[in-house]
């Protein structure tokens, strides 16, 4: 896991154009950031596509960066999933369904619990034990959406579900999810 | 669309991170990003809830083709893409030709010796010149920073504008302390940094927590930044 304080002293030089520092930002976050498109891309030559359009959009942006709003590895993911899914939801992209369905699978709502698959940071564990809360559907789809950039429609299709129950999932889970961490975060 | 109802920005918000958000909605949404703060602050609290989600992802190595095309694309192409921004050049060769004017007018006046000037032209993104930074370039002693800021920019509150140093493309930006709004400011620094402002590249602006960034670099966004043009 890179550092986020040593990411932070190297995004800082990054905003005055140090070229060295934007390799060795790269150099300290492209493993996690190619993972993570990766898992949403599924297919390695349109997972580095994304991460070259990443880091060249985190090198033009990387001014607007606010140290007090998230982490700067949070902030570089963020825009890796963005890219990745706009990937994704490129007209004629060809997907392979049966790799959904094995994610599905993978996802299952019986899976062990979200606890033992986090990580182990404070937050990881804040998040782990509200996901508990939830019903296996709501936790199912949310990280299926989420880790997998899977949509309202691919979820509905592979978890053979109607549309509006798949919405209704997600909408109610994110809502319980937002309560249980407000709470925990000022408990 | 616009995002009013805050139960309803909130769920949008949610539903943008997650990645359910999608087509035209999804391009609405980020439009009114660009220009709604407080619709920012609820995605990055989104963004901060389900972060963890990334740390059980296993990393990759990519191949080193994908830095090379990075580096082509921004390191070789456009090292500084400020530098190649004509208003850039237009405004600091506009203020250069005042300030060697007032210079010539100067030596006129006093013939034997003209001390050099360094004057930094200071834009944002947007290119305009924001502000401008010069002071006399001598060997020895504490140089006082003159700064003009124009315009009326708004500083919000809890936060401080720190004024910093690029000494060279490879080294850490030096603080030179912090700044206010007011349209005519000195500002004297240390007389150990009057070697190296002299020769520095250039001067950049950040906002920062009040009472100045707590790393000793800069840590909020860049307003403005200019290169160093002697005169």
């Amino acid at each position: 896991m890179a550092d986020n304080d040593a990411i932070a002293q190297l995004m800082a030089r990054c905003v005055l154009r140090d070229q060295r520092a934007f390799r060795e930002l790269y150099r300290h976050t492209c493993a996690k950031l190619y993972a993570v498109a990766l898992r949403i891309v599924r297919r390695e030559d349109w997972a580095e596509e994304v991460l070259q359009e990443s880091f060249v959009n985190i090198w033009n942006h990387i001014a607007e960066y606010s140290a007090a709003r998230s982490a700067p590895l949070t902030w570089m993911t963020a825009i890796v999933r963005n890219r990745a899914l706009d990937w994704l939801r490129r007209p004629n992209l060809e997907h392979g369904d049966e790799d959904y369905d094995l994610l599905v699978e993978a996802v299952a709502d019986d899976a062990p619990g979200p606890e033992l698959i986090l990580g182990a940071s404070r937050d990881a564990r804040a998040l782990a034990e509200c996901l508990k809360q939830l019903t296996g559907n709501q936790r199912q789809t949310i990280i299926l959406a989420y880790s997998h950039g899977l949509s309202h429609g691919e979820l509905a299709q592979h978890l053979k579900q109607p549309l509006g129950t798949v919405k209704t999932w997600i909408r109610r889970g994110l809502d319980r999810l937002k309560g249980c961490m407000d709470t925990s975060a000022a408990g | 669309m616009k995002y009013t109802n805050p139960q309803f920005r909130d769920a949008v918000s949610a539903e943008y991170v997650l990645g359910t958000l999608q087509g035209a909605a999804r391009r609405r949404f980020e439009r009114s990003l660009k220009d709604d703060p407080r619709l920012r602050q609820l995605v990055a609290q989104w963004q901060n809830r389900l972060a963890p989600l990334d740390e059980l992802v296993e990393p990759v190595q990519p191949p080193a083709r994908v830095w090379r095309k990075i580096e082509d694309r921004i390191v070789r192409a456009g090292p500084r893409r400020w530098l190649s921004d004509m208003r850039f050049w237009r405004a600091a060769s506009f203020i250069s030709a005042a300030c060697a004017l007032l210079l010539a007018v100067y030596i006129v006046q006093q013939p034997p010796r003209a001390p050099e000037t360094m004057v930094v032209v200071m834009s944002g993104d947007q290119g305009t010149p924001a502000m401008t930074v010069s002071w006399p370039v001598k060997p020895s002693g504490k140089p006082k920073l003159r700064i003009r800021v124009m315009g009326h920019p708004d500083m919000p509150p809890g936060t401080s504008w720190e004024l910093w140093m690029l000494p060279g493309s490879d080294q850490k930006p030096v603080s030179l302390g912090l700044i206010g709004t007011a349209p005519m400011q000195e500002l004297a620094i240390p007389a150990n940094l009057a070697p190296m402002i002299n020769r520095a590249t250039g001067l950049a602006m950040s906002q920062e927590p009040a009472g100045g960034s707590p790393t000793g670099l800069p840590t909020g966004p860049v307003l403005y930044k200019g290169l160093c043009t002697p005169i």
